[in-house]
């Protein structure tokens, strides 16, 4: 009854909101994506690196499909250093950088290599930030109380992927 | 003296929901100082007009506040509240249900 009579004020002289927050979306993090970026940018490098092999007239046909591959490539870069960096600015708290006091530096090296493969076709590199995510993933769970297995991703390039145990 | 708020956010569920209405004063203070365990409204700069609990007070009467949830975004973020962003105790709550 008061809360209605509340909520009818509320209604017409709009009362003031005091945020009781949790992040927002509340608690709903997950590395996989940015995982799954990373696998992009090898699987990108794979099919250019085939491509290029297969079609030897270098005519604009040739240069809009590599151009295609170069801009999913770019894309999935930076998706993956995004979400990488919203986790650890919005998820990693005081105590779990105690306990992982290595997080920051591994963060700046996949803030690093998602540059790198940008820059580059190096697929040693774009197969490094698959391995740094991974790492990342790993201390994500882990401050979850969650365990986790590697196991191959199911469809090309099947590298190895940090999952949840669940 | 006293204001009157409505919650956004679920970070002090179950006891304190979303879209409940609280009763806010500085007045129970004159009687009673903070005291770990009390729910104050407070502005933290940076994050606006917030609700949590307070969970310890600095001898300079600095509180550190904390939410039920474990992904409340308090204390452990912020850092201690200063005394004088405190705006008041809750001492009346509508629940919604």
């Amino acid at each position: 009854m008061i809360y209605q009579i509340l909520n009818k004020i509320d209604q017409r002289v709009h009362i003031e909101s005091v945020k009781a927050h949790c992040d927002i979306p509340c608690g709903i993090y997950d590395p996989i994506i940015a995982q799954i970026s990373a696998l992009t940018v090898v699987r990108m490098l794979d099919l250019m690196s085939e491509f290029e092999a297969k079609t030897p007239d270098r005519n604009k046909d040739y240069m809009n499909s590599m151009s295609r591959y170069v801009t999913v490539k770019e894309e999935h870069a930076e998706r993956a250093k995004a979400e990488i960096r919203v986790i650890w600015g919005d998820y990693l708290k005081a105590q779990h950088l105690e306990k992982y006091p290595n997080a920051h530096a591994l963060v700046h090296k996949i803030m690093q290599l998602g540059s790198k493969v940008r820059q580059t076709t190096d697929r040693e590199q774009a197969t490094q930030l698959v391995e740094a995510i991974n790492e990342f993933a790993q201390i994500f769970w882990e401050t979850k109380g969650i365990a986790t297995k590697r196991a191959k991703a199911p469809y090309a390039p099947a590298l190895e992927l940090v999952y949840p145990a669940l | 003296m006293l204001k009157l708020l409505k919650i956004s956010g679920e970070s002090l569920t179950p006891e304190y929901q979303n879209g409940d209405f609280v009763m806010i004063s500085k007045i129970p203070f004159l009687f009673v100082p903070p005291s770990p365990g009390d729910i104050i409204a407070f502005h933290q700069p940076g994050y606006g007009l917030l609700i949590k609990r307070i969970q310890q007070i600095t001898p300079e009467g600095e509180v550190s506040v904390i939410g039920s949830h474990a992904d409340s975004v308090d204390s452990r973020v912020f850092g201690l509240v200063k005394k004088e962003n405190i705006l008041g105790k809750v001492f009346w709550h509508v629940q919604k249900s």
